[in-house]
């Protein structure tokens, strides 16, 4: 009974999103409502005002920066109820599933995922600094090293890869998208305007463009580094067996 | 009739039904959260479907480009946040799986309920 009026609720639900759908405006028409308002401001003086080519990461970094604050701490509480949970592991040997389990994963695994993990960590940071000029940003490299991490974790356990990206690194630079862009806002204080505005009356207006595009990537680097850290965090909280620390004797 | 030539939309629409019915039918705690995710991915799609524009090309600024060929640059920096959001959710979600788990030694909705109430009563 209860599993029917489940699935007749689903039903009238799909019904009712395709008939709204069925409604809207054809799509990629360039006079839908979405293309109108706001838009043809980002994509026409998005390079003269944020100088950014990158209009996304313009809309980002630079017309939508509250918004992007609030959400770069998202993800640090995300990381902070997380350890909040499942506890942060101690130092010395902490140990996983792929170790505890005894079956070594095969040769040309190994092999593979040793090879291929350094370019893939130099991919996310070319990802990272051309944010700015090319499709990619801090969070999309951030996502990149995140998922190198989990690569290598579940190949060669979780104390190689603890030992990798150590403790005091992830702790150091888990932060740093939270405190880059704040600084980064600050900046914007301290150069006679407002928080997170890229225009600063007290700087001259030659010095500008140059400034904000450093700005710019220097955010990037943040979030991309902030990211990433966060992630590799969650991924060790996550596969760490309970009870598997071991003090390094 | 814009449905047909709205298909990406419909699709969407159906994948969220599907993440919906992942949701409440499944009684395994692990796919109640892969539904979520299909839902989240396919408020993602939708999204970026609606930022489309015919013959459109990426928002990035090249030499003797016309602005108004690219597509709408804004669902994708919304979605990209998104998508942030999205992979801190299910990382709240999973932590929150593995403690349930440890606990109960079950991921069953149904145990764990009864679970609960042999503990109570």
């Amino acid at each position: 009974m209860k599993r029917l009026v489940s699935l007749l609720f689903i039903g009238a639900l799909a019904l009712l999103l395709l008939y709204v759908v069925s409604k809207m405006p054809p799509m990629g028409e360039p006079t839908n409502p979405t293309m109108t308002h706001v838009v043809p401001r980002y994509l026409e003086k998005s390079e003269g005002e944020a100088h950014a080519r990158n209009v996304v990461t313009g809309v980002i970094i630079n017309y939508r920066g509250f918004d992007t604050l609030g959400e770069v701490t998202v993800i640090y509480c995300a990381l902070a109820a997380v350890l909040a949970v499942l506890g942060r592991e101690k130092r010395g040997r902490i140990r996983d599933y792929v170790e505890l389990s005894g079956i070594p994963s095969s040769v040309i695994v190994r092999t593979m995922v040793a090879l291929v993990v350094p370019f893939i960590v130099l991919f996310s940071l070319y990802v990272i600094l051309h944010g700015e000029m090319s499709p990619g940003g801090g969070f999309q490299g951030g996502a990149v090293i995140g998922a190198s991490m989990i690569i290598f974790t579940t190949v060669f356990g979780l104390h190689l890869s603890s030992v990798k990206v150590p403790l005091k690194v992830r702790a150091a630079l888990e932060g740093s998208a939270v405190i880059t862009f704040f600084l980064v806002g600050i900046a914007g204080i301290l150069g006679g305007g407002n928080f997170l505005a890229y225009a600063w009356p007290r700087v001259s207006q030659s010095l500008q463009p140059a400034l904000v595009t450093w700005l710019t990537v220097l955010v990037e680097v943040g979030i991309g580094l902030g990211g990433a850290m966060v992630f590799v965090s969650i991924l060790f909280a996550m596969v760490r067996e309970e009870g598997a620390d071991e003090p390094l004797a | 009739m814009n449905l047909w030539h709205n298909f990406h939309y419909a699709v969407a629409m159906v994948l969220f039904c599907v993440g919906l019915y992942a949701v409440i039918m499944r009684r395994n705690i692990i796919k109640k959260i892969i539904g979520i995710n299909i839902m989240e991915t396919s408020v993602f799609l939708f999204l970026i479907s609606i930022g489309y524009r015919k013959g459109g090309v990426a928002p990035v600024h090249v030499e003797g480009l016309d602005p108004s060929r690219m597509v709408n640059p804004l669902p994708q920096s919304l979605i990209l946040t998104g998508i942030v959001v999205a992979v801190s959710i299910t990382a709240l979600a999973l932590s929150l799986a593995i403690l349930l788990y440890r606990q109960f030694g079950t991921l069953d909705v149904n145990r764990l309920f009864r679970e609960e109430e042999e503990e109570a009563g």
